[in-house]
């Protein structure tokens, strides 16, 4: 493949300037008119209607592209680096960056669909006003009327409560550009709010490694290929990061085995060397199991331990006293003798290395099951090798300016009172200013969003601003929300599309898409860097996450001076350059964020997490016991902790689709060609015991509510449980949300400001319709 | 399930019937009795039928104005060689029409049969096609000269000499015990062939333009013919109708290979 | 043997995540089911779990290709690399080649009333570009060769799932998917 003739024809501009929205849709007559304009009527002699061998780069690539950098802003291990081809202020197609070794050149299924997502004919394009929230009645107002509507309920609550804890944020990560931390900004500039705190994702985990070893920080996932062994438990890389399989692959042509330890038989789990079926949150009592007898074996690094850790004496005291191999096996399912084998393999394999994924976490003991797989890693050894490690995530490569999210109260502003360090897992923010010592945000937990919303009071919450979130589509226990939303006096979201929170909204923005704005791109799993420009102008009258905060101050100002401080004006390449730092460019070995436009940048740094043995705990060292998980009410050892009780017949997981990233995409025409409808899946056994077939339409049951869908039989399901996948799909009131409930996990208050959410501890029943 | 192609059945079914009226006429005038006594009367029938039946084909393009250059790949297309056959069908038809006086009248005949016979060998070249497993064979060869021959019988009689009916219906009665016969077997073997092949079978089987096809296009007649021993006025409307309807299925009710792939074939 | 390009699937690898789908209809913008690429599961008669392995497949620009064999208008010809192009200016939407190809590759155009297929993107080709599809596959699996050099140990042509057509043989090989060893819950 031959960049470079690519880059001869290609010119980038920047597109500074923010003018009038865009042109029409490109059709794709004009598009294939387009090429053969550019090339081969050139080539051809009269009569003879064809080109046998067009000219190099005379095709295609002729001249005519303009090329900016996007990244993927999803909630995704792999955010990848996008290179995109704009004709006539039109995004023609894209493709992955090939600079980045992580991305390779190709993007996925998700991603490919942005080439459509700004122009699908069903996005939202002006602001708009619902009488009567789920009705349906939408009237398009101007931008200065929605504004108005917001600022002046803005001002009612806090002339009613003498502050702004009535308005509260729920935002998470639909979209994880840097400045989309403006949102978090734009509230701190309204006052002292209502925040929605913690994650859905992975607080259990975060804690885990916490508590363990003072950080979360995985290796490098390019350096798995270097792993003798790798161990991918509870996640579904095939599915999830599709980026990083290939690195799977390299270890396992190395020579390296593969296992996939799952209680379903997953993507990936179809590309293991091994798979195990795996008795649903048994991970904890499994890897405890492979300890004892690693322990029994003495297979574990003595030196390693003895050098770097403290805590283990008792760990294997516990283990001893508490633990047998026979035990594990009961508990998961998993016979003793393949224990056995596996604890021998993995322990005497250097290196190896075990990827603990997101699924693993989310049920009642998640975090004391990511401490005892943490634990096994580090007794053989593995923290702190090249190919080893316990990896699960990282945010080192987050180290920005934070400056859209920094933003200051307005003077007088009142909250709570108290200085409150508001936690997040990515809440970057230091903030020691005198001024904001006296009051802070009032917390509440954003997996009990509905539960939040119906019991908070002094003050109630008055109204709720959505961004980068979708409640509906993505909280717990739908009916319960549905109950919340009555409550609220106003619903703002911000969005590009008519998903199930902006049905229930009373106001909605439109927002820009990753080619109509400027921000910056880091991963929490690769050590890539990638600029996102303003590749197209925004369409309609889109605006982003800053423009909307800058167009409300605007307003916030003019009624009442001095009640936000956010600009009112900004120039949001500006506002992206601003968040860059010397930091960043010393890590990334830029000189400028300019050389990123270029391509993205990959951090120079050791590709071994804890390459230095120098922990982030207390002590200094890995912490198989450790004090400070004492102290946040788990056991200081990684003791098991049993699962959640089964309160119904079978145990219902809601994983994610390959095809969608929450309720994004899935709802997009071009998906509906591969994806057009969901299914339910059911062991051929569960089905007979119900006489349902193949097809039947059938409802999934529990206490909290209910999904009707078509069934379908397969064996990746085990007979005892119930699958369906958690998507947003246009015009289908399918969510999965209706029948699984709030229930918190055993970790992810420290470092995460919440509990996180059992989202796999769910149970139900199914009947044929 | 394939869409229904009306316009591809109107134009086979019409023009077979066409070709098929040709072809019995030349039969009818080589073994009756004597010269050929043909009036232009039995020519227009089949230029009726020619051209309603060409002129729906036009519908089935996606641009009929360019048909004309459906002529350019006789060297490896059937269907180029369809066109051709069937437009110089259509001008020997019209040759026949205007000199159906003169004494090459008998010759033109057989010539425009015999062109007719290649045309309906062409067609049963292009409709059997390698995507269609089921009929990528001698069937629809098979079926095409079982309509022609029904209809030709069928409509010749609107317009025959009555000393031709007996004849006639010896001709029909054959045709369609043949027709019968073909009809169910033939997707009965196709139940025993690969994925494709025997969901076709299943698929016929289970189609009520099939089964009309059989009831009101074949055995109906039979028996009418059984009882009255000639062929009344309505009998060929009643064999047209069966016809379109067994075409339909031949277009709707085939499966193609494309429909099994990720399943064993 | 004469140059041929071919796709080569490689089913071991595929983790069908229909990548190289949407990133062909992402150069192209097909209108609705007019899809050139298409990711097709595997029967669990074939590989015994569901959607769990594919066959990613579009045109195979044949040896003997029949779409160009029944084009009445000669709108299909074969280039020297063995790329099957559809010319679609001079197509008049007669569908000849879309009953007549056993793989279902071209489709049937609404919008423009004519057929289409997959390109093998031979404009990118001929830039010195892999086809859209192939450069976007995150794990290599679906990759283009040449058949006068390819020789992949234990590839095939028509593994199960496949129609087979000698007679047009399709520029494809395949490699089979494979299960792992499955260690099964001892409790249900």
């Amino acid at each position: 493949m031959n960049n470079h003739k690519e880059e001869n024809f290609m010119t980038t501009t920047n597109n500074a300037a923010e003018v009038q929205p865009g042109s029409c849709p490109l059709s794709r007559r004009n598009f294939v008119k387009g090429l053969l304009a550019a090339g081969l009527v050139a080539n051809l002699p009269c009569g003879l209607l064809r080109p046998l061998q067009s000219e190099a780069g005379e095709i295609v690539y002729g001249g005519d592209y303009e090329t900016f950098r996007n990244a993927c802003p999803r909630n995704c291990y792999d955010t990848c680096s996008i290179k995109t081809f704009v004709k006539d202020g039109v995004v023609q197609f894209i493709e992955g960056a090939t600079e980045s070794t992580f991305t390779r050149g190709g993007l996925c299924v998700k991603g490919y669909g942005y080439t459509r997502r700004p122009y699908s004919p069903d996005r939202i394009k002006y602001p708009m006003v619902q009488e009567g929230r789920g009705s349906g009645n939408w009237k398009r107002v101007s931008w200065n009327e929605a504004m108005e509507r917001i600022a002046k309920k803005i001002l009612e609550i806090q002339d009613k409560d003498g502050s702004l804890l009535g308005m509260a944020l729920s935002k998470y990560s639909g979209n994880f550009g840097i400045t989309n931390y403006g949102v978090e900004g734009m509230m701190s500039s309204l006052g002292y709010t209502t925040r929605l705190t913690g994650t859905p994702c992975w607080p259990a985990g975060i804690d885990a490694q916490n508590f363990d070893m003072g950080d979360m920080w995985c290796n490098d996932p390019e350096d798995m290929v270097n792993a003798r062994y790798v161990i991918l438990w509870g996640g579904n890389a095939a599915w999830n990061s599709v980026h990083s399989v290939k690195y799977v692959y390299e270890a396992q042509r190395r020579g390296a085995k593969i296992v996939v330890i799952d209680p379903l038989l997953t993507q990936q789990a179809a590309k293991a060397d091994e798979y195990w079926q795996i008795r649903t949150s048994t991970d904890g009592a499994l890897a405890l199991g492979m300890a004892r007898h690693i322990l029994d074996a003495k297979l574990y690094d003595r030196d390693w331990v003895m050098a770097n850790s403290i805590g283990f004496e008792e760990f294997a005291d516990y283990l001893r006293g508490n633990i047998t191999v026979e035990w594990a096996a009961k508990e998961s399912g998993i016979p003793a003798a393949n224990i056995i084998a596996l604890a021998e393999e993995f322990a005497t394999a250097k290196p190896a290395t075990i990827w603990l994924g997101y699924g693993l976490q989310r049920h009642v003991n998640g975090g004391a099951t990511v401490r005892a797989i943490d634990a096994l890693v580090a007794m053989t050894g593995n923290v702190g090798k090249i190919g080893g490690g316990a990896r699960y995530g990282h945010l080192r490569t987050w180290g920005f300016n934070y400056h859209a999210l920094l933003q200051k109260q307005p003077e007088g502003a009142k909250g709570v009172p108290g200085k409150a360090e508001v936690k997040g897992d990515f809440h970057f923010a230091g903030g020691d200013d005198a001024a904001a010592l006296s009051y802070s945000d009032r917390s509440l937990n954003i997996n009990k969003t509905a539960q939040v919303i119906l019991d908070t009071d002094d003050p109630p919450i008055r109204m709720l601003w959505v961004a980068c979130k979708n409640p509906f589509s993505q909280d717990f226990d739908r009916n319960k929300m549905i109950k919340a939303f009555e409550k609220l006096e106003m619903v703002v979201t911000v969005d590009q599309f008519f998903n199930e929170t902006v049905a229930m909204s009373d106001i909605v923005l439109p927002v820009t898409t990753l080619f109509e704005e400027w921000t910056i791109n880091a991963s929490y799993w690769h050590y890539w860097l990638s600029i996102n420009e303003r590749a197209i102008q925004p369409m309609y009258e889109a605006k982003s996450d800053i423009q909307i905060a800058a167009t409300l101050s605007n307003t916030m100002n003019e009624l009442r001076p001095g009640s936000c401080t956010f600009p009112t004006e900004i120039d949001s390449r500006e506002w992206m350059i601003k968040e860059f730092n010397q930091g960043i460019y010393d890590l990334f070995g830029i000189s400028s964020w300019e050389d990123l436009k270029n391509g993205p940048a990959k951090a120079k740094m050791h590709p071994a997490s804890w390459h230095d043995l120098k922990f982030g705990t207390p002590s200094g060292k890995y912490e198989f016991k450790s004090e400070l998980a004492e102290q946040w009410g788990n056991k200081a050892l990684p003791e098991y902790v049993a699962p959640r009780k089964q309160n119904n017949k079978y145990r219902l997981l809601t994983p994610h689709t390959k095809f969608g990233l929450h309720s994004q995409f899935v709802n997009l025409d071009w998906s509906e060609e591969f994806y057009p409808e969901p299914f339910v899946y059911i062991h051929p056994d569960m089905a007979a015991e119900k006489d349902i077939k193949d097809g039947d339409v059938v409802r999934i049951f529990n206490s909290i509510g209910e999904v009707t869908t078509t069934a379908k039989l397969s064996t990746v399901v085990p007979a005892d449980a119930i699958l369906m996948y958690e998507a947003w799909f246009k015009n289908n009131p399918y969510n999965v949300q209706n029948v699984v409930d709030d229930t918190s996990s055993d970790m992810g208050a420290y470092k995460t400001g919440q509990p996180g959410v059992a989202i796999h501890d769910q149970f139900a029943d199914v009947a044929k319709v | 399930m394939s869409t229904i192609e009306m316009p591809l059945v109107l134009f086979s079914v019409l023009s077979q019937t066409a070709i098929g009226l040709v072809v019995i006429n030349s039969c009818r005038q080589w073994a009756a009795d004597g010269p050929a006594k043909t009036d232009r009367g039995q020519w227009g029938i089949v230029l009726a039928f020619l051209i309603t039946g060409m002129a729906a084909s036009f519908f089935h393009l996606g641009h009929p104005l360019q048909a004309y250059t459906a002529l350019k790949h006789l060297g490896k297309a059937w269907l180029s060689w369809e066109l051709l056959g069937i437009s110089v069908f259509l001008c020997l038809t019209l040759l026949g029409f205007f000199m159906v006086k003169g004494k090459n009248a008998r010759l033109v005949t057989t010539l425009t049969a015999l062109v007719g016979v290649l045309t309906l060998l062409f067609m049963g070249m292009t409709y059997a096609p390698p995507g269609y497993p089921a009929v990528n064979n001698v069937l629809p060869l098979v079926f095409f000269l079982i309509t022609a021959l029904l209809l030709g019988t069928g409509f010749s009689a609107w317009v025959a000499p009555s000393a031709a009916k007996p004849w006639l219906t010896r001709i029909l009665t054959v045709t369609l015990i043949v027709g019968v016969i073909v009809y169910l077997i033939v997707p009965c073997i196709w139940l025993s062939g690969g994925t494709s092949m025997a969901q076709t079978g299943w698929t016929w089987f289970a189609s009520p333009l099939y089964w009309g096809r059989v009831a009101v296009g074949l055995v109906l007649p039979l028996a009418v013919l059984w009882r009255i021993k000639d062929i009344p006025l309505w009998l060929p409307v009643l064999i047209l109708l069966g016809e379109l309807m067994g075409r339909a299925a031949f277009f709707r009710d085939t499966v193609h290979a494309a429909a099994n792939i990720g399943g064993l074939q | 043997m004469k140059k041929q390009y071919a796709f080569f699937i490689d089913a071991e690898r595929c983790i069908g995540c229909f990548t190289c789908a949407m990133a062909c209809k992402n150069q192209y913008h097909q209108p609705e089911k007019v899809i050139w690429r298409q990711v097709y599961p595997l029967d669990e008669e074939i590989y015994p779990y569901t959607e769990r392995a594919f066959y990613s497949l579009a045109c195979n620009h044949c040896e003997n290709p029949t779409c160009l064999n029944v084009c009445p208008v000669k709108a299909y010809y074969k280039r020297e690399d063995g790329v099957v192009v559809h010319e679609q200016e001079k197509c008049i939407g007669c569908g000849n080649c879309i009953r007549s190809c056993p793989y279902g590759a071209p489709r049937y155009n609404p919008e423009v009333k004519k057929a289409e297929k997959c390109s093998f993107c031979w404009q990118r080709i001929d830039a010195g570009l892999k086809p859209q599809c192939v450069q976007s596959c995150p794990v290599e699996a679906l990759q283009i060769v040449d058949l006068a050099t390819f020789d992949k140990p234990g590839a095939v042509q028509y593994p199960p799932g496949f129609p087979k057509y000698p007679k047009l043989n399709p520029s494809v090989r395949f490699v089979l998917p494979r299960l792992p060893k499955i260690i099964g819950r001892e409790d249900i």
